[in-house]
């Protein structure tokens, strides 16, 4: 593999509108993103389906054109650059493999348009087939490889043109979970190897925190939050990013008062204090307070925050989800490492207890 | 896109290129002109020397006139100077020119042009003067046109006074066709140059851009121009508008030959739709078991020369007919309705055939069963499920027969005897009294039911299909029919196809029969001279389909990927006008042809391009349908991955697209060759001296009563069909990686 200086990728103030057909409205796919990858990193774009990330990698890869805003790649601004002529390679969820070419062909192919001369291909084209460890498929067709065989051919076909950007399109939707989990391992050491920045898009939050340096998570053409993952599953900002990358529960409460360190709120009447709150929220008004199942506890009755009774444990080996019934509703609490605690049984009363820094406080809008 | 500096910089170059063109345009004219007065100036002077030495009237009566054979479409008038006033007064000549002057004689130029003749100085007016012509109409003038006046003495013998002066009136139009052929070369550059500016100024992919372009230029010269070429034309009658041709046509006579070609084409296409679904459900329904032989056979007609199966039933049933006259004796004739539904019948039943095939496949075996399960007869079944779902394939292939019924020209024009209809009436208006705007107007009379039955079959039944995959489809076919019914129904069908194995074969025994009719000995005489007066259009006919073939496909194909792939301006206009052809009577193609052809600046009449074009035109659209299947197969990822590695456009089209789309490729080319070898309604008014075709060496032949060498011809025209038609099938089955895996996904 050649060696190549890695490059950054900036969006600035990127809209999509997608003109409706039947003389209705446009529909606005990305709406004025700003983002800035720095050069060798991995970004995950999270959302669900029709946020726009799609659209967005297909806007850096060149098949689609923004309607205002500049792309730049590295220094360089390709807003209007054809696909063809940017330093980029995609991998399509469907792989897009050349079914009428050979395996070898199918991964020469960029080669040949650079007119790499045929023995220098060889070598590269072998070379690149090994690292992906499909050194004896060259002669086969596309169509006789498994789905993970194709995933890797696709991939070998887009590094071997040693692209500054390598943008990913759930790449791995098509594979089964154990498939999925060995080409994720792949992919990150790839990309890590060779320092090529990458954007990978996804709507399963595993993927996005297992693989990123960092995570965008998009809904409706917004990007509602850029993080790390941690942050992103630790310090939500809004209710739809908290729900979004992982469980949680959300109580409404009253925010009552803010000192230098903590928010006092009331919750069902009694009071609680939180150590951390997202955007937008107001003393006096109502918010909602987040809580993840890993970060509450079931306590004796009466003596944490809200009062509830067992409805259901479901044991999972290495923890115990324990659902609640309580007047906010049923509550997902999951107790870690269950044999070293007590464990509640079904249809006793319980109360819930968490510790301040372990919840946040959101405002209480869904978007 | 379109940013401030792009389009200033757009602006600012199509102002220097529009003047520059404007520029050149009016030099060149400029020249053109001074050198046309020049000349006619000089015409003129030497036209003044030639004035009789006898000053009599009746001298000058005759002289006078002559000036037309010096400038084409002049007039000339005589004013003879009368001393005793000092003035000339006129005399004799055109009376165009004296009502000219009469008009304008005491204006200041008349005056002045007067004046400088009195001083034996010729003088040409520098302004234009509507001249009324028809008042003195000859072949070159005869209505009211601009023209230019010079006004030039007639001096004494001694060469000091002015006997008299000419006037002489040059109609513009003689002097300005070429100025007119100069504009429009100009207005051609600068709607090209503009486009290409441009395509390079807003797109930021020229490649697609100037292939839209180039799609966008070919669909209007050889599609929307002859068209409305041949409307406008309709509306003409001798240099005027008028509607005199559109009453000609919709009088009784005509009228007769619409109602002719209506009454055809329904009984051919309710015979036709019946024979076909027997045949596609006994392929496609039935435990039968030579459905593959049945099918080759069945589709035979659709390949084969448009004469052959006319030619095979006059040689059977004709006024000297081996069956009618040798063996039955009849005096019936097959000329006329009869004879001609037989003949479309049995080559356009497998339209229908193809079209309810393709239905009756689709239908799930299973609801026929639940049917049965529900304890119905076999009967009840079929009336109840199996009619209904095929339903829309009826009415499309009631509909695509009946089109391609009065759109027939070929068997009519050998068959119909008495018997009138429209396409071959048109065609009897343009050969045989050249009047082109009443054959056209005749072929648009023909346009009305064939388009409205097209945009029924496209837009309504095509769309109406009841065929809803659900579930998993089951491979069980469930018999609907008794024993007795499928061997009845296979027994009709061979016979049927019986039928028409014999007709082909005895355009084969035609060819080694010394005189059809009257003398059956065996001979090889035909075939010598066949071949020595027909091998040049052999070779013509298939150089041209050989041309036509591959730059049809290729630009199907290229076309498909634009439309299926490409966002651009217009496209829906495009698609449409790229379809139109398909609705068209070949008849009205052939006359809008020579309309809009014959004449500068695209002289293309007699030339093979002409033809050629005209094939590639009218069979792209069936070409781009295949393309645009197929490429809707394709997940677009493939390409878009292609270009993603760095291929541009034509790159992708050539390694991805067209592979991939090979079989489409293969089958429209084919389909192209078969068709442009079997033309004969748009190119039998297309042929010239130059490039001949056979099917209308074939039909000379047939006029002639030659039946010997018509078969010879036919037989050969139909083994060079079979056999290019074999390859194709065989190319498109040598596929080794693309067999399988190009629909899935």
């Amino acid at each position: 593999m050649m060696e190549k200086k890695s490059v950054s990728v900036t969006l600035e103030q990127v809209t999509k509108k997608f003109k409706n057909v039947k003389g209705k409205s446009d529909v606005i796919a990305v709406n004025e993103a700003n983002l800035v990858i720095a050069p060798g990193e991995l970004v995950t774009l999270l959302g669900p389906s029709g946020c726009g990330k799609t659209t967005t990698l297909r806007m850096i890869a060149g098949f689609e054109l923004p309607s205002t805003g500049k792309i730049f790649i590295g220094n360089e601004e390709v807003t209007m650059m054809p696909p063809n002529k940017r330093d980029t390679a995609t991998m399509f969820q469907s792989y897009g493999l050349f079914p009428h070419m050979t395996v070898f062909d199918n991964v020469a192919y960029g080669l040949k348009l650079r007119k790499v001369p045929a023995e220098q291909i060889k070598e590269r084209v072998n070379e690149t087939l090994a690292m992906v460890g499909l050194a004896d498929y060259g002669d086969r067709a596309p169509s006789k490889l498994s789905g993970g065989q194709q995933q890797r051919v696709a991939l070998a076909r887009s590094l071997i043109v040693t692209p500054s950007v390598l943008l990913l399109d759930e790449p791995l939707s098509n594979l089964d979970a154990l498939l999925r989990e060995q080409m994720r391992v792949e992919i990150r050491k790839i990309q890590k190897d060779l320092g090529i920045t990458a954007v990978y898009v996804t709507h399963d939050r595993v993927e996005a925190m297992s693989l990123s340096d960092r995570v965008v998570v998009m809904k409706d053409g917004h990007i509602r939050q850029i993080g790390p993952p941690s942050e992103i599953y630790e310090r939500p900002n809004s209710r739809f990013v908290a729900g979004f990358v992982g469980k949680a529960t959300f109580f409404p409460v009253l925010v009552k008062a803010k000192d230098e360190e903590k928010w006092v709120c009331e919750l069902g009447g009694k009071e609680a204090m939180v150590s951390q709150a997202g955007d937008n929220v107001v003393v006096g008004e109502e918010a909602v307070l987040m809580a993840r199942p890993e970060s509450l506890r079931l306590v004796e009755p009466g003596s944490g925050h809200i009062e509830g009774k067992v409805r259901m444990n479901v044991y999972l080996g290495n923890s115990l989800e324990s659902f609640i019934h309580t007047s906010f509703g049923e509550v997902l609490v999951q107790i870690d490492d269950p044999h070293a605690k007590k464990v509640y049984p079904e249809g006793s009363a319980v109360s819930i207890d968490f510790a301040p820094d372990r919840v946040r406080l959101l405002n209480k809008d869904e978007k | 896109m379109f940013t401030k500096k792009r389009i200033i910089q757009f602006c600012f170059a199509a102002l220097l290129f529009l003047s520059l063109d404007l520029w050149m345009f009016n030099t060149l004219s400029a020249n053109f002109r001074t050198y046309e007065e020049l000349r006619n100036f000089n015409e003129i002077a030497l036209f003044a020397q030639t004035a009789p030495e006898e000053e009599t009237a009746q001298a000058y009566e005759q002289w006078i006139p002559t000036v037309k054979s010096i400038i084409a479409g002049a007039r000339a008038y005589y004013f003879t100077f009368d001393e005793s006033q000092g003035l000339f007064v006129p005399s004799s000549g055109s009376e165009t020119n004296l009502k000219l002057w009469n008009e304008n004689k005491n204006s200041p130029e008349f005056k002045k042009a007067m004046e400088s003749v009195y001083y034996l100085e010729p003088m040409k007016l520098s302004g234009s003067y509507k001249a009324d012509f028809s008042l003195d109409p000859d072949i070159h003038s005869n209505e009211a046109i601009a023209s230019q006046a010079y006004f030039v003495p007639v001096i004494d013998a001694n060469g000091y006074q002015a006997n008299g002066a000419i006037m002489i009136l040059v109609p513009n139009s003689t002097a300005t066709g070429y100025v007119n052929l100069l504009r429009t070369l100009f207005i051609a550059a600068a709607v090209i140059f503009l486009g290409i500016m441009l395509v390079i100024s807003f797109t930021r992919d020229p490649m697609t851009g100037f292939m839209v372009l180039t799609l966008f230029g070919i669909v209007l010269v050889f599609i929307a121009y002859p068209l409305l070429e041949a409307i406008r034309l309709s509306f003409i009658k001798d240099g005027v508008f008028s509607l005199q041709t559109w009453k000609e046509t919709l009088s009784p006579t005509y009228l007769v030959a619409l109602w002719g070609s209506l009454r055809l084409g329904v009984l051919t296409a309710t015979i036709s739709t019946i024979v076909g679904f027997m045949f596609a459900f006994l392929i496609e329904r039935t435990s039968f078991k030579h459905k593959r032989v049945m099918s080759i056979l069945a589709t035979m007609p659709v390949i084969s020369p448009p004469f052959s199966l006319s030619l095979s039933i006059i040689l059977l049933f004709g006024n000297n007919g081996l069956i009618s006259k040798q063996l039955l004796h009849l005096n019936t004739s097959i000329y006329g309705l009869a004879g001609l539904t037989l003949v479309e019948v049995i080559g356009m039943f497998p339209i229908a055939f193809m079209t309810i095939s393709g239905v009756l496949r689709q239908i799930d075996s299973t609801v026929e069963d639940a049917s049965l399960d529900l304890s119905a007869t076999r009967w009840q079944t079929f009336k109840a499920i199996t009619l209904p779902l095929s339903a829309p394939g009826i009415v499309s292939a009631w509909l695509l027969v009946f089109t391609n019924s009065l759109a027939d020209f070929a068997n009519p024009l050998l068959l119909s005897g008495d018997y009138r209809v429209l396409s071959t009436e048109a065609y009897m208006l343009v050969t045989g009294r050249s009047n082109l705007g009443a054959g056209s107007a005749l072929s648009f009379l023909l346009l009305m039911p064939t388009l409205t039955a097209f945009l029924i079959q496209r837009q309504w039944v095509a769309k109406k299909s009841y065929v809803t995959v659900t579930g998993k489809p089951s491979t069980n076919l469930t018999e609907l029919t008794s024993k007795p019914v499928r061997l009845t129904l296979e027994t009709i069908s061979w016979a049927f196809i019986g039928f028409i194995v014999a007709l082909y074969l005895t355009i084969v025994a035609g060819c080694f029969v010394v005189n059809w009719g009257i003398d059956y000995s065996f001979t090889l005489a035909n075939w010598g001279e066949a071949l020595s007066r027909g091998w040049t259009s052999i070779r013509d006919t298939v150089t041209l389909a050989a041309i036509a073939t591959p730059t049809a496909g290729l630009l199907a194909m290229l076309t498909a990927m634009l439309i299926v792939r490409k966002k651009f301006p217009g496209k829906r206009i495009l698609e449409t006008l790229i379809m139109t052809p398909y609705a068209i009577p070949g008849t009205l193609i052939g006359i809008s042809y020579i309309l809009a052809f014959n004449k500068p600046p695209l002289l293309l009449v007699g030339t093979g391009a002409i033809i050629v074009i005209n094939y590639v035109i009218r069979e792209l659209p069936v070409g781009v349908e295949n393309g645009i299947t197929a490429l809707h197969q394709i997940d677009p990822a493939i390409e878009e991955s292609a270009a993603d590695l760095g291929a541009d456009v034509p790159t992708v089209f050539r390694t991805i697209v067209l592979p991939l789309v090979r079989p489409a490729f293969l089958s429209s080319m084919s389909y192209t060759f078969v068709r442009s070898m079997t033309a004969v309604s748009a190119i039998i008014f297309l042929i010239s001296a130059r490039w001949n075709h056979l099917t209308v060496l074939i039909f000379n032949f047939s006029e002639n009563l030659r039946f010997g060498l018509a078969s010879v011809l036919s037989t050969i025209l139909i083994f060079i069909v079979l056999f290019v038609w074999a390859l194709m099938q065989v190319l498109v089955k040598d596929d080794k990686l693309t067999q399988k895996t190009i629909s899935t996904r």
